[in-house]
C-alpha cells in the first residue's frame, strides 16, 4: 500500500528524536521536584506498555495507517469525525512545539528577534524536509537524532566537577501524590504524543521489527531522560532547579570556562524539528485520506501555517504556555492518547477473533 | 522546445537563488561590533541614602590597554587610561544599567564582567530583590565572582589603581582565585548565591573585600547573611575554619606552637564534613569532621624532628583547626544564629519529616545545639631538612 519505507533503525532514531523532542529544553516531570526521576521511571514503564498498545493496533490492523483504521473499526462517519480531532490535535502539538522551541530561541539566543520570524522560517525548512517524503526524513533522522545524546553526554561530562550528588534526597517528602502526578504529564509527554506515529508505522520495511524498535526508542529516552534529571539536580540543586525556566540550558551555563550555549540550541532543532515534522505529516497524510487528495504534499504548506499562527495565537507568554502544557495538557491529551487508543485496540481485538480477515473486505 | 523551456527555468531557479543569498550577508539581526560596545569588566552594587540602587561599572577600552602596555615608560601623562569608572542611580538595577546611558555613549555588554561587587548598605537591607535581575538576565556570566564591600563602597573599590593589572576588576578577580592556596575567603560565584537564595537549610556567606589603602584591596574574611541580609564579617581565621567545615580549603599554611617557637603546616588536603545527629527524633549536637593532610613547611624552632614529636606535632595540628572551626561555628551560632554551614541542608536531606516542623524556627534550633568537631590530621612529609636551622642548646 505503502510504496515509501523506512527501516527499522531510522524508525527508532525518528522516535527517540520525536521523544527527546521539546524535553530536552524542558526538563519533564518537574512537579514531583526531587523526586522526579520516580515519575521518569514510572511514567517511562507506563510510556513504554503505552507504546506497545499503538504497536498492538498497527500490528492488528497491517499496513493501516490510524485513519484507515479508524474509519473501519468505528464505521464511516464517526471514524471521520475523530479522525479529523486526530488531525487537530496533531496540528496543536506541533504548534506547542513550536511556540517552545520559538520561546526558547528568543529568551536565550536571539532575544530581540520577533518570535514569528524565528518560528515562520524553522516551518519553512519543516516543511520542505515533509514534501519530500518519509524516506528522507528516515535519514534525516538517521543524520541527525545521534547528536542529541551525544550532546547530552558531553555537557553531562563537562559539569562533572561542579556536584552535590545527594541533593536529590530527600525522597517523598511530600508524599506520593506529586510523584504520580508528574508521571502522568510525562506519560501524556512525550510518550502518548507517538500517537502520531500510527501514521508512519506502515512504512517500516520489515513488521517484525516493530515491536523492538518501540521498545528500545522508549526505553532509550527514558533512560537519558533519567540522566539529564541526575545531572541538573546535583549540578542545580532542587530549589534552583523548581524556579529555572529552562533547565537543562541553564545547567549548561555552569561548564566552568567554556560556553556550549549553542549545542542546546542544536538539540532542540534537531528533536523539535523531528517532533514537529511528524506532526505536519502525520496531520497533512490524513486530511489526505480523508478528503482523498492524492498526495498530502499539498496540504503541508497550509498545515503549517496554520501551525505557526497558532503557536503564535495560543498563548500569550511563556508562563502561559508552562501552566497550559503542564496543567491542561495531559487531560486534553487524555482522549487522544489514551482512551481512543484502548478502544481501538480492544474493537480490534474483537473483530480479529471474530473474523481474522474482517478487515480485508472494503 | 524543450529545451528552450528547461533553459528558462534553470534560469529562473537560478535567480532566484542569487537573490537569495545575499540574505546570507547580513549576519545577525542586531549584532554589535566591539567598538559599539562598552566591556563591562566589573560592577558594583549599592544603596543610597534615598534608598535608590547605585550602580557602578568599571568599563574597559581595549586600544587604551594597548597603548599603556606598548608605551611605558615613556610617562605620557596625556594617554587615556585602559578603564573607566562610571555610576547611575535608579530605582531597580536594570533601569540604572539602562540610565547609565545617559553618562556614557555606548551600550554597556554584560556577559564579560566578572566582579560584582555589593556595597555594605545594600546587605544590610536585603540582596534578594536585587539578586534576581542578576539571575534572570541572559547576559550576565553565572560564574561571576561576588564579594560585599566592608568599609568601603563598591565605587572606591572599584576606583582603584593597581600597577599590577591594567584592569583592576581581573586584579581583583585573580586575588579571589588564589584563595584556593590560602583558604581565607570564601570564593562565591553568582550561580552559589542563586542556588542558596531562597533555601532556609544554608544562610549565605559572600567573600569579603576591603580597601587597605590608597590603590590596594584585600579579600579576605566572609560576610554572614541571614535571610537574605548581612548581620555580619568572619574574620579571616574564622573564615578558614568554615571553610575546614564546608569541605572547600585546598590549601592553607597553619601555624602551630611547638617547643620555643612555631611551626608552620602546609595543608596539602583536606576533607570536611558536616552532619546533625539526631537522638529520639530531635537534633542532639551539630558533628564536624575533619580529616587534614599536612607537609612541615617551616620550622621556626628548636629540636628534631623525630616521630614521637611528629606524633605531637598532628595533635596540635588538630587542636589548631578545631579552634577555628569552633570559633567559626561559635559566631554563626551565638552572635548572628545563621546557619551557613548548611546543617539545615543536612536535616533536610535525612530528615525530611522533623525538617518540615523546624524549617520556619531552623536558627533558633541551630544556634542552641551543642557542637561536636573532631579532626583528624596527618603530617606526611617533612621537606628536604631534617632539623631546623637553630642549633640545640
Amino acid at each position: 500500500m505503502e510504496k515509501e519505507k523506512i527501516s527499522g533503525i531510522q524508525l527508532f532514531l525518528l522516535l527517540l528524536g520525536f521523544l527527546f523532542g521539546s524535553t530536552v529544553i524542558l526538563g519533564p516531570a518537574m512537579g514531583a521536584k526531587n523526586d522526579a526521576w520516580l515519575a521518569i521511571i514510572l511514567g517511562g514503564a507506563t510510556g513504554v506498555l503505552l507504546m506497545q498498545v499503538y504497536v498492538a493496533i498497527s500490528l492488528l490492523n497491517p499496513s493501516k495507517a490510524l485513519v484507515d483504521i479508524l474509519r473501519e473499526k468505528m464505521g464511516k462517519v464517526a471514524g471521520n469525525i475523530i479522525a479529523i480531532l486526530y488531525i487537530w490535535y496533531f496540528i496543536h502539538l506541533a504548534s506547542l512545539v513550536l511556540r517552545d522551541f520559538g520561546e526558547f530561541i528568543c529568551t536565550v539566543t536571539f532575544p530581540e528577534t520577533p518570535m514569528v520570524v524565528v518560528i515562520a522560517i524553522f516551518a519553512f525548512i519543516l516543511v520542505y524536509a515533509v514534501n519530500s517524503g518519509i524516506e528522507v526524513l528516515g535519514r534525516l533522522g538517521e543524520l541527525l537524532v545521534p547528536i542529541i545524546p551525544l550532546v547530552t553526554l558531553i555537557i553531562s561530562l563537562s559539569i562533572i566537577t561542579v556536584r552535590d550528588f545527594t541533593a536529590f534526597l530527600p525522597v517523598l517528602e511530600n508524599g506520593m501524590s506529586p510523584v504520580l502526578k508528574a508521571a502522568f504529564n510525562f506519560v501524556t509527554f512525550p510518550f502518548g504524543e507517538t500517537i502520531a506515529f500510527l501514521m508512519l508505522f506502515p512504512h517500516l520495511n520489515k513488521k517484525d521489527k516493530l515491536k523492538n524498535v518501540v521498545f528500545l526508542s522508549a526505553v532509550t529516552s527514558t533512560i537519558v531522560v533519567i540522566i539529564v534529571f541526575f545531572r541538573d539536580i546535583i549540578v542545580l540543586g532542587s530549589d534552583l532547579m523548581s524556579r529555572s525556566t529552562f533547565t537543562p540550558h541553564l545547567s549548561s551555563l555552569l561548564i566552568p570556562g567554556l560556553n556550549i550555549e549553542p549545542l542546546i540550541d542544536i538539540n532542540l532543532l534537531i528533536g523539535g524539528g523531528i517532533k514537529i515534522s511528524v506532526c505536519i505529516y502525520a496531520a497533512a497524510r490524513a486530511l489526505s485520506q480523508i478528503t482523498g487528495i492524492d498526495d498530502y504534499r499539498k496540504l503541508t504548506g497550509a498545515i503549517a501555517t496554520f501551525c505557526v499562527v497558532l503557536s503564535i495565537w495560543g498563548f500569550g507568554n511563556v508562563l502561559e504556555l508552562f501552566i497550559w502544557s503542564e496543567k491542561v495538557w495531559p487531560y486534553y491529551s487524555f482522549p487522544f492518547q489514551i482512551a481512543i487508543p484502548l478502544l481501538l485496540l480492544l474493537l480490534s481485538l474483537i473483530k480479529k477473533g471474530k473474523s481474522p480477515n474482517a478487515g480485508t473486505k472494503k | 522546445m524543450m529545451h528552450r523551456k528547461g533553459k528558462k527555468r534553470t534560469g529562473i531557479k537560478l535567480t532566484a537563488f542569487l537573490l537569495v543569498l545575499p540574505l546570507l550577508l547580513t549576519g545577525c539581526w542586531n549584532n554589535r561590533d566591539l567598538n559599539e560596545i562598552n566591556i563591562v569588566a566589573g560592577m558594583g552594587v549599592e544603596r543610597t541614602e534615598g534608598g535608590k540602587i547605585l550602580l557602578t561599572v568599571q568599563v574597559v577600552e581595549p586600544a587604551a590597554i594597548q597603548s599603556t602596555s606598548s608605551g611605558k615608560g615613556k610617562g605620557g601623562s596625556s594617554q587615556p587610561k585602559p578603564v573607566f569608572v562610571e555610576s547611575c542611580e535608579g530605582e531597580t538595577v536594570f533601569e540604572a544599567v539602562r540610565g547609565m546611558l545617559s553618562v556614557i555613549d555606548k551600550k554597556l555588554f554584560l556577559s564579560t564582567a566578572q566582579i560584582l561587587i555589593i556595597g555594605e548598605n545594600l546587605s544590610r537591607d536585603g540582596i534578594g530583590e536585587i539578586l534576581d535581575f542578576f539571575q534572570r538576565d541572559h547576559e550576565i556570566d553565572y560564574s561571576m565572582e561576588v564579594l560585599v564591600a566592608n568599609g568601603a563602597t563598591p565605587r572606591e573599590i572599584l576606583e582603584v589603581e593597581t600597577d599590577m593589572d591594567a584592569i583592576p576588576a581581573v586584579y581583583i578577580k585573580g586575588t579571589v582565585e588564589n584563595t584556593i592556596s590560602r583558604g581565607t575567603v570564601k570564593k562565591t560565584m553568582l550561580i552559589d548565591l542563586i542556588k542558596d537564595m531562597g533555601s532556609r537549610g544554608r544562610q549565605l556567606a559572600i567573600g569579603q573585600i576591603s580597601k587597605t589603602g590608597e590603590n590596594e584591596i584585600r579579600t579576605e574574611g566572609t560576610a554572614v547573611f541571614k535571610n537574605g541580609k548581612l548581620v555580619g564579617w568572619l574574620g579571616p581565621y574564622e573564615t578558614r575554619g568554615y571553610l575546614f567545615a564546608t569541605n572547600k580549603v585546598k590549601s592553607a599554611i597553619v601555624n602551630v606552637p611547638a617547643d620555643k617557637g612555631k611551626i608552620a603546616m602546609e595543608i596539602m588536603r583536606s576533607k570536611g564534613k558536616i552532619n546533625v545527629t539526631f537522638k529520639n527524633g530531635k537534633p542532639a549536637a551539630l558533628t564536624v569532621k575533619v580529616k587534614v593532610y599536612a607537609n612541615v613547611g617551616g620550622y621556626e624552632g628548636r629540636g628534631k624532628l623525630d616521630p614521637d614529636h611528629l606524633i605531637k606535632l598532628e595533635q596540635s595540628l588538630a587542636e589548631e583547626v578545631k579552634k577555628e572551626i569552633l570559633m567559626a561555628l561559635e559566631k554563626s551560632q551565638k552572635q548572628y544564629s545563621s546557619d551557613i554551614f548548611g546543617f539545615g541542608t543536612n536535616v533536610h536531606k535525612y530528615h525530611p519529616m522533623y525538617w518540615k516542623n523546624a524549617e520556619k524556627n531552623w536558627d533558633v534550633i541551630f544556634s542552641m545545639l551543642p557542637a561536636d568537631v573532631r579532626v583528624d590530621a596527618r603530617i606526611m612529609r617533612t621537606g628536604i631538612s631534617k632539623s631546623p636551622v637553630k642549633k640545640d642548646e
